[in-house]
Parts: structure tokens; sequence; C-alpha cells
């Protein structure tokens, strides 16, 4: 089956993209719309800032929907993020609300319907504040068709 | 505080209510600054909120 993976390159690093990951956090487009665009094909504009600005919002990207390497390291096995961004046992579980988007829970959660239905601890998701998502609780990006704002 | 939850939150939430969060949790803004909080809190899932992200009760109405 397709994966609809996609990598982008300015010829000193590649951009990742595997959108089965993506959990519409907003994170890359509300902080580098020069480079992120999803209203744009193709939706990653490598020539849109410096090497070190597409990486820093890469590392910002909070599940390995988007990651990166650098060419010369293309050999070298595929690194992922969520070993070094698994949060301490002991911290606190953060709620980061998304600008016109879905709150972002980074940390060990249980998350229960009142009906009983629990639902997978996770240790990155992301859940709807528009009230229109197709996939309750969690957010699959309809927010932005509706323009929600808040 | 409930030791069995000390290191983590719950969150609960009904078709048509609020996500209800208790535990060990922090909320940050759009900015990134932490938002002081109750023990519990619920955040808003309808949109319609006038008080976001909390609840204000606009999904009964």
């Amino acid at each position: 089956m397709e994966n609809n993976n996609r990598d982008y390159t300015n010829g000193e690093i590649t951009v990742f993209w595997q959108p089965k990951f993506c959990i519409h956090a907003t994170t890359c487009y509300s902080e580098l719309i020069e480079v992120f665009n999803p209203r744009k094909r193709p939706w990653i504009n490598m020539q849109g800032a410096s090497s070190e600005k597409i990486i820093e919002i890469v590392n910002k990207c909070p599940t390995d929907a988007l990651t990166y390497k650098w060419n010369k390291d293309l050999d070298s096995p595929p690194v992922s993020k969520n070993q070094k961004t698994e949060p301490e046992m002991d911290a606190p579980v953060v709620i980061q609300v998304m600008r016109d988007g879905p709150l972002v829970i980074t940390g060990k959660i249980d998350l229960t319907s009142f009906e009983g239905k629990v639902f997978k601890t996770y240790s990155v998701s992301s859940l709807c504040r528009c009230g229109v998502s197709n996939n309750m609780p969690f957010c699959d990006g309809t927010h932005r068709k509706i323009a929600f704002e808040g | 505080m409930d030791n069995n939850i000390k290191h983590q939150a719950e969150l609960k939430f009904d078709t048509n209510g609020p996500f209800e969060v208790k535990g060990n949790f922090i909320i940050k803004d759009c900015n990134g600054i932490i938002i002081p909080t109750e023990n519990v809190v619920y955040l808003c899932r309808c949109g319609k909120s006038k008080n976001k992200p909390f609840c204000d009760d606009s999904h009964k109405f």
C-alpha cells in the first residue's frame, strides 16, 4: 500500500514527511509558513528558509511526521524523535493550546469517555478543540477547513 | 493529591461535553505561557466557549 511519504531537500539537508504520524499540531506552518505551507504543492519549500531554521522547526514537530537528515548522513539509519522526547516519569503532563488549533498533550495520560471507554495512553496526542473533527476526541485537521479561531 | 495519579493526568470527556482534566498537568497558552489553574479544569471541546481554552457551558445552548 502506498504510504504517501515524501522527502524534500535543499542539497544540504533532507526533510522527511510521514503523513501517517501527523497529529495536526500545526507547529510547522504556524511558525514557518515560508517553508511549510499546506495550501501549496509541494507543501514544503526548502528554499523558504535556512537549513538551521528548518531544522529548528522540524525538531519542534511533536511526532515523527517531520524528521530530517544532513545529506552527508543520508546512508545512516533514520533517527526517530520519539526516544529523545520521551517525557520524564515525574514530569507533569503538558497540555499545549495551539492557536486556532487543537490541544497537544505530551506525557502519560488516561483518556476516558464518561461511558467508561478507555483510549490508549499516548505519549503525544492532539485533541479536537473546534468541535467538528470526524475522529473525536482527536484532531483530524478539520479546524483549518472551518477557519476555527480561538 | 491522590498518589495513584501523581505521575500522570486523567482526561475524561462526555459525548457533548468538555474535557475534564485532573492530576499532574500544566496548561500552556498559544504563546507557551503557563496558565495558572485549579486542580480540576474543564476544557472546551465544542469550539463555542467565550473563555477558551476553558469551558463556559456554551455547548448547552
